[in-house]
């Protein structure tokens, strides 16, 4: 089966004054679909700028990417905003939520752009759909902050999910959120891997965090250092009934 | 129908920031209403002056038929002389006037005839051998460029009778833009016949308030009848001085007459010519050169040889009028002392003088107006700017879900345009409200136009178009990865 990502000798340089950075040096791996790959390195190794790439956020110095078997590395400013709306679900460490701005507004956001020409209440149907499944569907109207971080991770993932990507991105998503927190996210990605079948790269400097996935590759200075199955997999779901009282 | 989605981001963007949202629509809300308050004060100012102007007849010129310079006004032969007139009414006071009279201006029979073919035509209708001036003159006269009204004007002595109230007066035919000559005119009741009346020659009257209160005291006469000539003539209006400078008394031309359609005039009284010809120009400056086309006009349709006198005198009103009244008397002295040797000025200077003075006006209210919409739109400018560097973050998480730079140029565009429309909007009501209480606090005159209105809008939709682009560009311009790394 043809693999939802396909990088061939990805290299990122970057300079600064005098200096070059090789962030990626020569980057090649396959990402299949259905796939929870987490990618794990020291600071600095490379994750974020590959994970922009993945993205579409950013464009490589060199090296091809194919998303979906199309070729997306060289594509004009509104391909690949189109690429974004469509194809990608982004997950920050940061959440990246609009401010004063209600969770099923912020939601919304991806159906405001691209090519679809969606009614006001179509979007709204959508987005209460979307946050009903990461179980915020009461907190529809709260405003970002008046949400908790692990909540308003929780919409940022509904966001990400709207326009049915074809991969899931999350870079450090867990980074500001406790541990039991996180914890509820990793569960809500491996629900997603389990019964919706998406194909998630999550990007963390935990080993503890990147045993969630099926997949763990490691980096080091812009090289991938292993690429392995995770024989050892946790299972958010079971963990998080060892946490007394559960709230949301 | 579905809005465009970038104008659906702009509101609620602009919800998102109401604070900014709010100061930034008052900014360009004073900014228009200064404007508009400004223009309506330089207007009001403008046509005020213009009005005065008008009324005291500097944009007048009136034909009149014969020419008395050449006879040196010696009245027709055979005219009484009457040192006295008494009313026929019993109690009135007598009238103690120089008047002359012809003998079929006899004030008790004369005139009474029900049908004008009793009567012999214009040579006997006091007119004479001025008669000289017809309806088609009037109509050629309208038609010389910068010419406002042309009215056509026959003057007689009558009996207006009422029931058993008879009073002797001035009977004016007229054409039915008299009003608009009349600028110092107002109706008590009623209005003034209209065209259609004029045309139809029908038998309609419009009491001077004099005559009015003779014939029905303090009752609203209109729709009434009243004779003439033993006719019948329904009452349409009672007009009087709107001016304090003219009071109107018995004996007087203005208000102690009745005026009725030229046309119904001249078909019962069986005349085809007229007394006169009163003519007012669009433009105060225009009266020498409209009076100069007149002239060789009328001689050439009055077949005049090269070295006969004209058969029609042509006057204007200028330094007349200003001298006699009718003029606020501040604005009469304030021409008066910054004009030296008034006499000696001509209406041509005056009427330009004016002019250049109201187009410096003019031209220095634009240059305000435009300053200060300069002002505001860099402060639209300043304010989306500084959003564009403040929501960078915003924009990249756009970008992040798939924004084109397109419609983060667009969002911003509306932002703009909607902030300018809706305070100019708002600026326009500030300002109509501002100007109106001015005019009644302060008691000047304004002038809101709805060209200035649309100027106004227009403008304020043209700033945020004009002021947004830049920033708006900016901001698309944001790439997504470094606006979402901007903390
Ligand atoms: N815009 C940039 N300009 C210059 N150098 C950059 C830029 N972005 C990243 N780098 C450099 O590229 C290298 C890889 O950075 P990257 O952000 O991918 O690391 P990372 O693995 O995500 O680290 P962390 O775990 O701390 O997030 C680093 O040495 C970094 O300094
Ligand atoms: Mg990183």
């Amino acid at each position: 089966m043809e693999p939802v990502i396909s990088v061939r000798n990805l290299t990122k340089t970057y300079h600064v004054g005098e200096h070059q950075v090789n962030a990626l040096r020569s980057i090649s791996m396959d990402v299949h679909k259905g796939e929870f790959v987490s990618v794990i390195g020291p600071s600095g190794s490379g994750k974020s700028t590959l994970m922009h790439i993945l993205g579409c956020l950013d464009q490589p110095t060199s090296g091809q990417y194919f998303l979906d078997g199309r070729d997306v590395s060289r594509l004009s400013d509104d391909d690949i905003s189109l690429v974004r709306n469509e194809q990608i679900g982004f997950v920050f460490q940061g959440f990246n939520l609009l401010t004063r701005t209600s969770a099923l507004e912020n939601v919304e956001l991806p159906l405001l752009y691209g090519k679809s020409n969606i009614s006001a209440a179509e979007r709204k149907k959508r987005a209460m759909a979307a946050l009903d499944s990461v179980g915020l569907g009461a907190r529809y109207d709260h405003h970002t902050n008046q949400l908790s971080g692990g909540q308003q991770q929780r919409v940022a993932i509904a966001r990400a999910l709207l326009n049915n990507p074809s991969i899931l991105l999350a870079d450090e998503p867990t980074g500001n959120l406790d541990s039991k927190t996180s914890i509820e996210v990793m569960d809500i990605f491996q629900a997603l891997q389990r019964d919706r079948g998406i194909t998630i790269v999550l990007i963390t400097h935990e080993m503890d965090v990147a045993a969630y996935g099926s997949r763990i590759v490691s980096f080091k200075d812009g090289n991938i250092l292993s690429d392995v199955s995770n024989e050892s997999r946790r299972h958010a779901g079971g963990e998080l009934q060892e946490f007394p009282a559960v709230v949301n | 129908m579905q809005l465009p989605n970038s104008l659906v981001i702009a509101t609620k963007a602009l919800r998102r920031n109401k604070m900014q949202t709010a100061l930034t629509m008052i900014g360009m809300m004073i900014g228009v209403a200064t404007v508009l308050t400004m223009i309506a004060l330089g207007t009001g100012a403008q046509n005020a002056i213009q009005d005065q102007v008008k009324a005291a007849g500097m944009n007048m010129l009136v034909v009149t038929a014969g020419n008395y310079q050449v006879k040196k006004e010696k009245p027709p032969d055979d005219a009484i002389e009457m040192s006295q007139r008494r009313n026929p009414e019993k109690g009135m006071r007598p009238h103690l006037q120089f008047v002359m009279f012809h003998p079929e201006d006899d004030p008790f029979a004369v005139h009474d005839h029900p049908v004008a073919k009793q009567r012999l035509g214009d040579s006997e209708a006091g007119l004479g051998a001025a008669a000289t001036l017809s309806l088609d003159d009037a109509a050629m006269i309208r038609a010389v460029p910068g010419v406002q009204y042309a009215v056509e004007g026959i003057h007689e002595n009558v009996h207006v009778g009422y029931g058993d109230t008879r009073w002797f007066t001035r009977v004016h035919g007229d054409g039915s833009s008299l009003p608009e000559v009349r600028r110092s005119w107002k109706f008590v009741h009623g209005g003034f016949y209209s065209e259609r009346q004029e045309r139809n020659k029908e038998q309609v009257i419009v009491l001077g308030s004099v005559v009015a209160e003779k014939l029905f005291g303090a009752d609203n006469p209109v729709g009434r009848t009243v004779t003439l000539w033993k006719q019948p003539f329904k009452v349409e209006g009672v007009v009087t001085s709107s001016s304090w400078m003219v009071v109107p008394e018995a004996g007087d031309d203005q208000f102690d007459a009745v005026y009725i359609p030229v046309t119904t005039m001249q078909s019962l009284l069986n005349l085809s010519k007229l007394n006169d010809i009163t003519v007012t120009t669009k433009s105060t400056g225009d009266v020498s050169r409209v009076a100069k086309t007149i002239t060789p006009m009328l001689r050439q349709r009055h077949n005049i040889g090269a070295n006969q006198a004209d058969d029609f005198t042509v006057t204007t009103q200028a330094s007349k009028s200003l001298m006699k009244g009718s003029l606020r008397p501040d604005v009469a002295q304030a021409v008066i002392g910054n004009v030296s040797g008034l006499e000696k000025v001509t209406l041509d200077q005056l009427g330009k003088t004016l002019d250049r003075s109201s187009r410096t006006m003019t031209a220095l209210l634009g240059g305000i107006a435009t300053v200060s919409l300069i002002v505001g739109g860099i402060g639209i400018m300043n304010i989306m700017m500084l959003s564009v560097t403040e929501r960078t973050r915003e924009i990249g998480i756009r970008r992040s879900v798939g924004a084109r730079e397109h419609e983060v140029l667009m969002q911003f565009i509306y932002e703009s345009v909607i902030l300018s429309v809706v305070g100019g909007l708002l600026g326009i009501v500030i300002g109509v409200i501002a100007s109106s209480a001015i005019s009644h606090s302060v008691q000047w005159s304004t002038s809101i136009s709805p060209m200035a209105i649309a100027l106004s809008f227009g403008v304020s939709a043209a700033v945020g178009i004009f002021f947004g682009y830049y920033p708006a560009r900016e901001a698309s311009r944001v790439a997504p990865l470094k606006s979402l790394r901007f903390e």
